[in-house]
């Protein structure tokens, strides 16, 4: 099957899409060898720094995150693989400083063999990181072991979150317990209508036949829990909603960030539409929307599908969501 | 057969390791491709490159210091899994190939298990996981079952045997790592891309050394 896409040398999509990142944002990010993404304008010294690490072709993240009040770098790997653990290494010494570094990792095999063994490098180093895994998937089940457990579009509220508290001038143990309290307390499921092609290979990822769709699938085609026919807005969003509130625990009086992450080829009018689905089904069990995100924040190519993303709030949570950030792909004034 | 291998001769193992996955890199991307996500016989060929320049920069300093570097130009190389792995197992290597000792069997057996060892470290994978550890692990077993006096070139033959048959066996597992865990039951009948890898590199270095061998059977059985 032949793949319908505006690239040139299928190769060296990594490099030219950074190329054009860094022009199209020019004020904000620049791209350093071994395709670290950093700030133009670095944060101060005496602030913890974000570091971060992931596989490309899922634009707008991880990369359009990088600014003031979010991300100090970004490494990026090839298109859905992990970068490997020398240029991690180089931006964790990179960003070392006296406050330290925090350094957020998705759980996804090669993401976190590369970050283990470039904290093992920067501990022979001696230099001051901590890590935080997000594995918030609850598609194998909330009690799954963490291994199963994969990092979804979760990791960018939480970039928001520990970003905020780090340019509030937070200890970097202030600031990794504030992301690991968030960390705790938020879930992910995602839906799959159609599949996408790699990018590189013209692969197809799955395969879904036109009247089905498969709830739990990761953002890289893996399995999720078998597929159904498909359901109407209302339906999807309550099925998926039940099984999240389940999972954090969330009850009547909670108030939640809900984020509907469109996968790059569900419209944003399904995306609003499911909103209200979602808010009727918690409108109806006495939970209050506090915070909510509804577009493209982590894609999956030209994947038919959504992310729904649920995690409990406190005030301190809330305040650090709205503090102001400026980066390519979320600002707040 | 001589006892001892020279430093060349180690630049002629990773030059037979090169030679072996870029004859088989459609292979390896026809199996990830049906198991994965297909890009393992890319990021293999990235890493062989990768290996081919360190090769150019640092024969000159020595095995140790040329497989250290090798390792490393590939974990910068080649992406996701393939490029830690391989690349700690040659780091492994490397490291274990210090001082002025000859490079005898015991010394170069000594040199794989570190690489392997190492590779383990990371990988944390078993026999039966249905990963690279598939292929290396017997390795290690084969050379640790030798006769104490068996040459380097007999010791490389030994793993480069008992990586094909392992490789072999993954075509009957279940997948614990990686994407390929999700597939469940569909990966069954086919062998793991990774554990293909590690037995063809096996290959390149027995071939490396024992000229000969080139043109023998595969490593592993090619499927119908």
């Amino acid at each position: 099957m032949a793949m319908k896409k505006f690239i040139n040398d299928p190769s060296r999509l990594t490099e030219e899409l950074l190329e054009g990142f860094a022009l199209a944002h020019r004020d904000i990010v620049s791209v350093s060898p071994g395709r670290l993404v950093t700030r133009v304008q670095p944060k101060s010294p005496d602030k913890v720094a974000l570091v971060t690490l992931g596989g490309a072709g899922h634009e707008p993240a991880l990369s359009g995150f990088v600014g003031e009040g979010m991300l100090d770098i970004s490494v990026v790997g090839d298109i859905f693989a992990a970068p490997g653990p020398p240029p991690v290494f180089e931006a964790l010494k990179r960003a070392d400083r006296p406050a330290g570094t925090l350094f957020v990792v998705l759980n996804h095999a090669g993401d976190v063999l590369s970050a283990d063994m470039a904290m093992q490098m920067a501990e022979a180093e001696g230099l001051k990181v901590r890590k935080l895994l997000t594995h918030e998937d609850i598609a194998a089940g909330p009690d799954a072991p963490e291994t199963d457990r994969r990092g979804l579009v979760g990791c960018i509220p939480l970039y928001k979150i520990a970003g905020a508290a780090a340019e509030a001038g937070r200890s970097l143990e202030e600031v990794h317990a504030i992301a690991e309290r968030f960390n705790r307390n938020m879930a992910t499921l995602a839906v799959a209508m159609k599949a996408a092609t790699h990018p590189a290979t013209g692969e197809t990822l799955f395969a879904l036949a036109d009247d089905e769709m498969e709830i739990g699938m990761g953002q890289h085609g893996e399995a999720g829990t078998g597929p159904c026919k498909i359901r109407s807005a209302d339906e999807t969003a309550a099925l998926m909603m039940e099984r999240l509130l389940h999972a954090i625990g969330a009850t009547k009086g909670d108030r939640l960030m809900v984020i509907l992450n469109g996968a790059g080829a569900t419209t944003l009018m399904e995306l609003y539409i499911v909103l209200n689905g979602v808010k009727k089904y918690l409108d109806e069990r006495g939970i209050e929307i506090v915070a909510c995100r509804v577009g493209e924040l982590l894609t999956v190519q030209e994947m038919a599908g959504f992310q729904m993303f649920a995690a409990r709030m406190d005030d301190e949570l809330l305040a650090l969501w709205n503090a102001p950030c400026r980066t390519p792909s979320l600002t707040v004034a | 057969m001589s006892q001892t291998l020279s430093a060349n001769d180690f630049i002629a193992m990773l030059r037979g390791a090169g030679a072996t996955i870029r004859e088989h890199a459609a292979e390896l991307t026809r199996l990830d491709s049906l198991t994965g996500d297909g890009d393992h016989g890319t990021a293999m060929l990235r890493a062989m490159d990768a290996v081919e320049q360190a090769i150019a920069e640092h024969a000159d300093a020595g095995p140790g210091t040329m497989l250290t570097k090798a390792g490393w130009a590939v974990m910068s190389a080649a992406g996701g899994s393939t490029g830690p792995l391989l690349g700690s197992f040659l780091m492994g290597m490397g490291a274990t190939l210090t001082g002025n000792r000859p490079f005898d069997g015991p010394v170069v057996a000594a040199a794989l298990r570190g690489g392997i060892n190492q590779m383990h470290k990371q990988s944390k994978a078993q026999i039966g996981d249905r990963t690279m550890m598939d292929a290396l692990l017997p390795a290690a077993a084969a050379m640790d079952a030798a006769a104490p006096d068996a040459s380097p070139a007999d010791l490389l033959k030994l793993a480069a045997a008992a990586a094909a048959a392992g490789a072999a066996a993954t075509r009957g597992m279940h997948a614990k790592f990686g994407r390929a865990r999700n597939l469940g039951d569909r990966v069954l009948g086919h062998a793991d891309p990774g554990a293909t890898s590690m037995a063809l590199i096996l290959a390149g270095f027995r071939d490396g050394v024992s000229p000969a061998a080139i043109g023998g059977a595969l490593p592993v059985n090619r499927e119908d």
